[in-house]
């Protein structure tokens, strides 16, 4: 299992260190740009006359200041930029793992060795997991390190911007599951992409709508969009309910995928 | 427990209404190379993916070293395999592909590695996706070969590969035969299959025509000889000769097929009023020899 997982991660690693640099660009910037907003209050004023659906896509609870370090990081990353960069990466690999891999033809000669399936489809699954521990953790400490030069500390413990990292990248494993397990059920790389990324932008457009029409509120609770935004862990910090659901139906997608993977016919 | 490397008892896959392999009785033992012969599209592909626990069988089953490759992946280790569309990631070396497949296996000997890319003059250090059609399937014949495995299961082996390469991949495969390997190699084109193989199993349409070993398959088979005049000859001089089927003259070279022994075609022949200068065996033909089973098959089952 170790020698799948390996493999797995070499060669995802060029990919791995482009988006790291992109990640550290991305979010450097950001927080480079912060003093500019600090405490505008001309700005807070005229975004609060903004529609709810609108400041819930922006990651604005009602009442929070866009200017606030809060606030800022929030609307510009946690909310959106973050989760959706982690979520393309994951997904892509995730649906590389099984369904990419057997459509080139190369996962039929890797599964002519002594390696069960069980072995290939966890390995690689541990490879996404990993990868994508890894860029939250590149997220994380590229903040860690402006947060107190650029002023991103003020009022906002260090512990709660780790926290919503973790949470966005607990909320694009979920996506990254069901991206390999729809690759490892049907051995179509399309289908992987095409559900994950159906179901990322709807639960994303229903949390927006969802602050003005009820129906909605019943489904949005089904999303991981949801589970992140309601843990809302830039204020609250590491709560449970700000990974716990996530991991969980990450894992049980994740099985699922590869038992579906272990009974079928390959392509 | 018999001894044997394959086995395969009622072997059958369906693909929704198509049946790609019915009812397959086949069996290789230790020794034996047994060259699996059919047109493409028969079967051969399916009947291998099943051996390897790719997919699985609509009904009967199949046994190789002693498991069930489906449920089973330790005997894996005792296997080497060539598919017959070998794909590898195209960034990677030849070496860093048998590094992995070592690790997979839990260790290959480094020596059976360079002894084997020495012999089919292959350069391991270069990308996959850089290699010429010829050089990827050494790749592919290297990793299948590296680890010594008791069972050889390859699909078209010697496809893409020169004359030269052919001998030799020919001389490796009996020399592990020799050393009690049970190999099969399916193939669509008899001269090859002829060269290597100690036996031959005929697979046309997922059904299993014929197996036996291959000297009797051809002497069973249809000759088909071409001979060369000095001058025009005509077709009935040929067509009472004993044992010949049919005569096809065309001035001075006529194609004859032969049932059974070719001496009386021979003696007759060089006894024309025209020399007689040249004779080329043209049994290269798979579908004579499929016809030619066919016919006869045909023949003694309408017989009461």
């Amino acid at each position: 299992m170790i020698a799948v997982f390996g493999h797995a991660v070499t060669r995802r690693r060029l990919s791995f260190l482009m988006w790291s640099i992109g990640m550290v660009l991305m979010v450097g910037l950001l927080a480079v740009a912060f003093p500019a907003f600090n405490d505008n209050s001309e700005l807070d004023s005229t975004i609060a006359k903004l529609p709810p659906s609108v400041l819930r896509l922006l990651g604005l609870a009602p009442g929070a200041a866009f200017t606030s370090p809060a606030g800022y990081l929030e609307s510009n990353l946690f909310a959106n930029v973050l989760p959706v960069m982690l979520l393309v990466f994951a997904v892509g690999f995730a649906a590389w793992t099984i369904a990419g891999d057997e459509a080139a033809g190369t996962l039929e000669l890797l599964l002519a060795n002594p390696v069960s399936r069980w072995k290939v489809g966890i390995g690689r699954f541990a490879a996404v997991t990993v990868t994508l521990a890894g860029l939250s953790g590149v997220c994380a400490a590229t903040l860690a390190a402006l947060a107190v030069p650029a002023g991103l500390d003020d009022g906002l413990p260090i512990g709660h911007m780790m926290a919503a990292t973790t949470s966005a990248g607990a909320m694009a494993f979920v996506f990254a599951a069901i991206a390999f397990a729809v690759g490892a059920g049907t051995g179509s790389r399309p289908a992987a992409l095409a559900v994950a990324s159906a179901i990322a932008v709807a639960g994303f457009v229903i949390e927006g709508l969802a602050e003005q029409v009820e129906p909605l509120r019943q489904v949005r609770r089904f999303s991981p969009w949801h589970w992140m935004f309601h843990a809302d862990p830039i204020h609250h910090g590491l709560t449970l309910g700000s990974w716990l659901p996530a991991v969980a139906t990450a894992v049980v997608l994740a099985a699922a995928g590869t038992i579906a993977f272990v009974r079928r016919d390959l392509r | 427990m018999d001894d044997t490397a394959i086995a395969t008892t009622g072997l059958t896959k369906r693909f929704g209404k198509v049946t790609a392999v019915d009812a397959l009785d086949l069996s290789v033992r230790p020794g034996q190379i047994v060259g699996y012969l059919g047109p493409n599209g028969a079967g051969k592909t399916t009947t291998i993916r099943m051996l390897l626990g790719f997919i699985s069988p609509t009904s009967g089953g199949c046994r190789v070293l002693g498991s069930d490759p489906a449920r089973d992946t330790r005997p894996r280790r005792g296997i080497g395999y060539l598919p017959g569309d070998l794909r590898v990631d195209p960034g990677m070396t030849a070496t860093q592909l048998f590094a992995w497949f070592a690790r997979l296996r839990g260790g290959v000997d480094r020596r059976g590695i360079d002894e084997l890319t020495q012999r089919l003059d292959l350069d391991p250090s270069r990308r996959f996706g850089t290699l010429s059609k010829g050089n990827r399937q050494k790749v592919g014949i290297v990793q299948a070969l590296c680890h010594d495995p008791e069972v050889l299961i390859l699909d078209e082996p010697t496809s893409g590969l020169d004359p030269l390469v052919q001998r030799e991949f020919g001389a490796i495969l009996s020399e592990r035969a020799a050393r009690g390997a049970a190999v099969l190699m399916s193939s669509h084109v008899l001269p090859e299959v002829e060269r290597i193989a100690s036996h031959v199993a005929i697979i046309r349409s997922g059904r299993l025509v014929a197996v036996s070993d291959t000297d009797t398959l051809l002497d069973r088979s249809l000759c088909r000889l071409e001979l060369r005049f000095g001058g025009d000859v005509s077709a009935e001089a040929l067509s009472g000769i004993d044992g010949v089927v049919t005569v096809d003259v065309r001035g001075p070279h006529a194609t004859v097929t032969v049932d059974g022994p070719v001496g009386p075609l021979m003696r007759e022949a060089s006894g024309l009023h025209v020399p007689l200068l040249r004779v080329r065996s043209a049994t290269d033909d798979l579908e004579d020899l499929f016809l030619s089973i066919y016919d006869k098959e045909s023949v003694e089952g309408r017989q009461p």
